[in-house]
């Protein structure tokens, strides 16, 4: 078998040359999938986003009571630990795909990942856990 | 010579177009939204402990700066919802015409203002 010498429209699964040219602009691995979970997580937010507005407009200015009634009743447990998790995931993306834009030296970009990442998950978490003490605790 | 760089183009070197206000208009808000899930969070926690963590927040929410971050929450939520259908449909493949694309921008601001008159009219009339 002979060597074929590279060529520059080699494209074989694991040319590492290929590879590192891709890598080079970008992402070679999981770019769809970030597009595609955004745009899932957007879809998902229709409904649950038009649910959520309209309650927590009217609930907002409501004593504690009756917004922990209507944390602790399934269904507005449910769809609000949903959108939670739909919106801070579709934030995640949204955000980073803007300090990708606007934060151009490696670590900077890096550091206000980690930030984001972290701020997404403490929030998500903290969220989760309000709502369900509220919801196991009725 | 000193050469403009792409995201700072509009409006010094860009004439105004909707089409690119509404793209930046689509960022801002979601950057704002994105700000706004430290308040959600922050509600539902003091919703769930109750007591005086609650007390404060819901004074802060019942002040005049309260209700207008509600208010611009519900513009931003809403600019963004309706905006991000118009993404959604220039994904699947339609709507790239420029006079489409106008349409769908005008119909964009016009949905905005409707959900947000319809939401608030039913917050204070229920």
């Amino acid at each position: 078998m002979t060597n074929a010498p590279y060529s520059a429209d080699t494209t074989a699964l694991r040319d590492e040359t290929a590879l590192r040219r891709v890598r080079h602009f970008g992402s070679a691995r999981n770019g769809l999938q970030e597009w595609r979970l955004q745009r899932l997580t957007a879809v998902a937010m229709i409904p649950l986003g038009l649910y959520f507005a309209a309650s927590i407009l009217r609930l907002a200015t409501s004593d504690q009571l009756g917004a922990a009634a209507w944390l602790a009743s399934p269904i507005p447990a449910l769809l609000v630990i949903l959108f939670v998790l739909a919106g801070l995931t579709h934030a995640f993306i949204g955000l980073r795909s803007v300090l990708l834009d606007y934060v151009h030296t490696r670590a900077r970009l890096l550091a206000a990942e980690l930030l984001v990442r972290a701020a997404a998950i403490i929030l998500g978490a903290a969220s989760v856990l309000a709502v369900l003490k509220l919801f196991l605790g009725r | 010579m000193e050469r403009p760089l792409s995201p700072f183009m509009f409006p010094m070197w860009y004439r105004f177009q909707i089409t690119s206000a509404l793209s930046i208009l689509h960022r801002l808000t979601g950057i704002g939204l994105a700000v706004g899930s430290i308040l959600l969070a922050w509600w539902l926690v003091a919703v769930a402990a109750g007591g005086q963590l609650f007390a404060a927040t819901h004074a802060f929410i019942a002040s005049p700066i309260g209700i207008i971050l509600l208010f611009l929450w519900s513009v931003a939520f809403f600019y963004h919802l309706c905006n991000g259908i118009r993404h959604l449909v220039w994904d699947a493949g339609y709507g790239f015409e420029l006079r489409q694309a106008y349409r769908s921008g005008y119909a964009v601001l016009a949905a905005t203002v409707l959900l947000t008159v319809l939401a608030w009219l039913y917050v204070l009339l229920a």
